[in-house]
């Protein structure tokens, strides 16, 4: 596809890219890429350990084939690990410092940088290619003693935070894609909210892939302490290219005894046209250790964007009363394939967990359902609840469940329903009849059939996702 | 690692070179893995790997079969029977039934059936199975009488490998219920890896059970292929308890338009049992019906798996599938696992799956106990109204009563 058709394509609105000059890394994947990226963020020595650590177990590992979206090999050598816009190499003190077209790109992409601009009370950390390019709010959060900040900044400022809780719940091994961010990890967001204190406004992190041949491995990190809260935002966007991107990102979340972190995702990276060509292939590995006695983690997603998605967003359940969230709303159309689910690992007393997913299918679409549901032994009195459903529109699309329960404990119960269906004909006739046209009616009976997962998104969030499920299934009724 | 068994073609007597050369090709197959593991997706909660390596020394398929065994006649119900020992056709019986209407003979290894998901057990029965029997059953004959297979194994076997392939055919608007009767109280241990395939002409009807007589210390594992034509039936019904390890991998086809599937399970565990049943059930074609109900009794080390599959194909619109599991634990140790799992690719579908697995009810014991009911027997109460909803689907009166007969006898044995 020609730039300037990219252009006039009005289906993806984020599709465009900004036009700044860029550091990049040498191309490929090799100790010294990992040195540069180190160098450049002028890490502690200890962090370029790690960093070669993960390096050297990735080389004994082996990309996981079991998944059912195939992707063509991905050639690591022709990757870039670090795209930085020049302007941003001495990250800038204040606003006025970062580049215009990167403010630009933001206010395009409707996501306020500017304090004074922003009204609805949401701190942002912008995350540019490889680079985290501002943070809004920070003083307001200082003086609660929370710290949001981008990861680099807290690798050098609270070495001591990092070094306890980064790889705690994403162990340095662990699989083939979280190794490969634990080496090669550019930037991403950390926050760390003290003893008692509940977060004053929303915290969010904006992601844009912008340089052509990069992938973005950002590394997210958040502590509750005791008896803390703190919501945060996560959404994404990229411009649109006919090549593949790869996006294998980490999120580790630990909640210690009374806290609880609320975790929401709008997904929404280029997904290819619709042909299936380019897009962006979204590995990513997301995970949170409820720690702490009653502590919870609550996992809230909406995933309409990416060629490939392929994410398990899990909860380690460790303490006793803790309880564990997952609610989902995978949308997939055209080529797009996305294979999503989440894990709950209940270990400690009375723990509980619910599952809410939803899948929606359309054109040449596949959408998978895929769980895992563990009560381990000493987990007595637990629960859990699954519901996944999944939406079929058009025969051309598939939708999958593959759950996965294992109980191991007596008193504990786990309960597991899920339905596949299409749209009621009635209730498309009983729309049109009220004189909605197909698509209007389609976003009605869709948007009533995600209900249970939008109303976990923050307001200003389930507004936009709401838009978002119209949008992506725009044209695949009639 | 130490291999832990030792299997040779050789060891088959009177088989062509051709033949010859076949099993050895599979059995060179199945030794590039071994026995499979929880690697393996069929296999997700189970490592028969460990779970053979620890309980056998050396695993050999050269037993050889005792001459003559007695075996002990169902008088419960009227019956025709067959009689199988190690896996070769001994007897048989049809005194119920008008002449030359069920064909029977040995299975003829020439043909060959594949199965949609080659698994390492597979190789092995292709490159090791002898005996079996090949049933067919006339064209508009319906038998008036179930069929029980006596299955018993000689007492000899030990740290062996039984392997067989059994077929059945029935004709059009024939009908059979067949009752799989394994009789073995053997306290030996061997592995028996079996092989059955149905095939359901139009308008056919079969009702499949399988039960055991006995406790006894071997290992199952059977995959049972079925295609099923156009206005066809088959209900499986798997009562079998008490095995040690036993393993049931049952592939259905809907081939044609209204064939109809169910699998009934109810299955009450104890000791350290392991049962295990493995379903995928292919909607190849449009208005076709799959029906699914497990239900697991856990008590003890024992473990119960399912894992069913539902396969709806592009052009399979208008299928109605269902499936359920749910399963009683009474004992910390022991532990289900399910993996309920759909795959539709058509749209008017109507699938759904639910799975469960809990504690007994205690507020419900607590009742029966405010009601003069010992706690024991409330267990059981409340046991046998699980299962009970299985029980009832059991076909023929005669054969219903002998059946729940038997589970009873199991609960309270645990």
């Amino acid at each position: 596809m020609k730039t300037e058709d990219l252009k006039n394509n009005k289906d993806y609105k984020y599709g465009f890219t900004t036009d700044v000059e860029n550091i990049r890394s040498p191309k490929g994947l090799s100790e010294e890429t990992i040195r540069f990226i180190s160098n450049i963020k002028k890490e502690p020595k200890w962090m370029l350990e790690w960093r070669l650590k993960a390096f050297n177990r990735l080389k004994a590992l082996k990309e996981p084939d079991w998944q059912k979206p195939k992707y063509p090999k991905i050639n690591y050598q022709d990757l870039y690990y670090y795209s930085a816009p020049k302007s941003a190499s001495d990250k800038p003190k204040s606003l006025g410092e970062i580049d215009p077209k990167i403010l630009e790109t933001y206010k395009k992409l409707g996501i306020p940088l500017d304090e004074q601009k922003r009204l609805n009370g949401i701190a942002v950390d912008a995350v540019f290619d490889s680079v985290s390019v501002a943070t809004t709010f920070k003083d307001e959060l200082t003086k609660k003693g929370i710290i949001f900040c981008s990861i680099s900044e807290a690798i050098q400022k609270h070495p001591d935070l990092v070094k306890k809780y980064l790889g705690s719940v994403i162990p340095l091994s662990d699989h083939y894609f979280a190794t490969l961010n634990s080496a090669v990890f550019t930037d991403g967001s950390f926050v760390y909210i003290p003893p008692n204190t509940k977060c004053p406004m929303e915290l969010s992190t904006y992601f844009r892939i912008n340089a052509s041949e990069t992938g973005q491995f950002e590394r997210t990190l958040i502590i509750a302490d005791k008896g803390s809260y703190v919501s945060y935002l996560e959404g994404c966007t990229a411009p649109m290219r006919d090549e593949n991107q790869l996006h294998a990102a980490n999120v580790e979340l630990v909640a210690l005894d009374d806290a609880e972190i609320k975790y929401s995702t709008v997904q929404n990276w280029y997904p290819g046209d619709e042909n299936g060509v380019g897009g962006i292939y979204n590995f990513v590995t997301k995970r949170g250790a409820c720690r702490g006695k009653n502590s919870k983690i609550s996992w809230t997603q909406v995933e309409t964007g990416s060629a490939i998605t392929w994410k398990y967003p899990s909860c380690i359940l460790q303490g006793d009363n803790s309880v564990g969230e997952f609610y989902s709303i995978a949308i997939t159309n055209n080529h797009q394939k996305a294979d999503t689910g989440t894990k709950m690992i209940h270990l400690g007393k009375n723990t509980k967990s619910k599952i809410i997913s939803k899948g929606i299918s359309a054109g040449k679409a596949d959408n998978m359902y895929r769980g895992l549901v563990e009560v381990k032994n000493k987990a007595s009195n637990s629960r859990n609840y699954t519901q996944c459903d999944s939406l079929l529109m058009g025969n051309k699309c598939g939708a999958h469940t593959i759950p996965y329960i294992k109980n191991n404990n007596s008193t504990s119960t786990i309960e597991h329903e899920a339905t596949t269906t299409k749209i009621n004909e009635e209730q498309l006739y009983y729309c049109n009849q009220r004189g909605l046209d197909q698509e209007e009616a389609v976003s009605l009976i869709v948007n009533g059939f995600c209900k249970e997962v939008l109303q976990q998104l923050p307001m200003e969030f389930a507004v936009e996702a709401q838009k978002l499920v119209a949008i992506s299934l725009e044209g695949s009724v009639g | 690692m130490k291999n832990f068994y030792n299997f040779k073609v050789d060891n088959i007597k009177g088989i062509s070179a051709q033949e010859k050369e076949f099993r050895n090709k599979e059995l060179d197959l199945f030794s590039k893995n071994g026995f499979p593991n929880k690697r393996e997706e069929a296999w997700k909660f189970t490592d028969l790997n460990t779970i053979l390596s620890k309980n056998f020394a050396n695993i050999s398929n050269d037993y050889v079969s005792l001459k003559e065994k007695k075996f002990e006649f169902i008088k419960e119900f009227d019956h025709n029977y067959l009689y199988v020992l190690d896996g070769k056709l001994v007897s048989n019986e049809f005194k119920f039934e008008d002449k030359n209407k069920v064909l029977i003979k040995e299975y003829d290894y020439k043909k060959q059936i594949p199965v949609r998901n080659q698994n390492s057990l597979n190789l092995l029965n292709n490159a090791l199975a002898t005996g079996g029997y090949y049933i067919e059953i006339t064209k508009d004959y319906k038998l008036k009488k179930p069929l029980v297979i006596y299955n018993q194994f000689s007492e000899s076997i030990k740290e062996q490998i039984v392997s067989y392939k059994n077929s059945l055919i029935l004709n059009e608007n024939s009908e059979l219920t067949i009752i799989n009767y394994t009789d073995t109280n053997s306290k030996n241990n061997f592995f028996v890896n079996s092989f059955d395939y149905f095939k359901l002409k139009k308008d056919s009807y079969l009702k499949n059970i399988f039960i055991n007589k006995d406790r006894c210390n071997c290992y199952f594992h059977n995959y049972l292929k079925s295609d099923l034509e156009q206005n066809t039936n088959l209900d499986n019904y798997i009562l079998s308890t008490g095995l040690k390890f036993n393993k049931i991998d049952i592939e259905i086809n809907l081939n044609e338009e209204n064939a109809k599937s169910s699998i009934f399970s109810a299955l009450s565990l104890g000791r350290e049992e392991h049962q295990e049943i493995k379903s995928s059930i292919n909607h190849n074609f449009k208005n076709c019906q799959s029906y699914q109900k497990i239900k697991n009794v856990l008590n003890d080390k024992s473990r119960g798996v399912y894992q069913g599959k539902i396969f709806v194909k592009q052009e399979a619109q208008k299928t109605d599938a269902y499936q359920l599991s749910k399963a009683l634990l009474l004992n910390d140790n022991a532990e289900f696992d399910a993996k309920p799992e759909l795959e539709i690719y058509a749209d008017d579908v109507k699938c759904s799956h639910g799975s469960t697995s809990g504690s007994i009810d205690l507020n419900s014991i607590h009742y029966l106990k405010s009601r003069g009911i010992p706690e024991k027997e409330a267990f059981q109460m409340l046991i046998n109204g699980f299962l009970s909803e299985i029980l009832e689907k059991l076909p023929e009166d005669d054969l219903k009563k002998f059946l729940t007969q038997k589970i009873g006898r199991q609960i309270n044995g645990c």
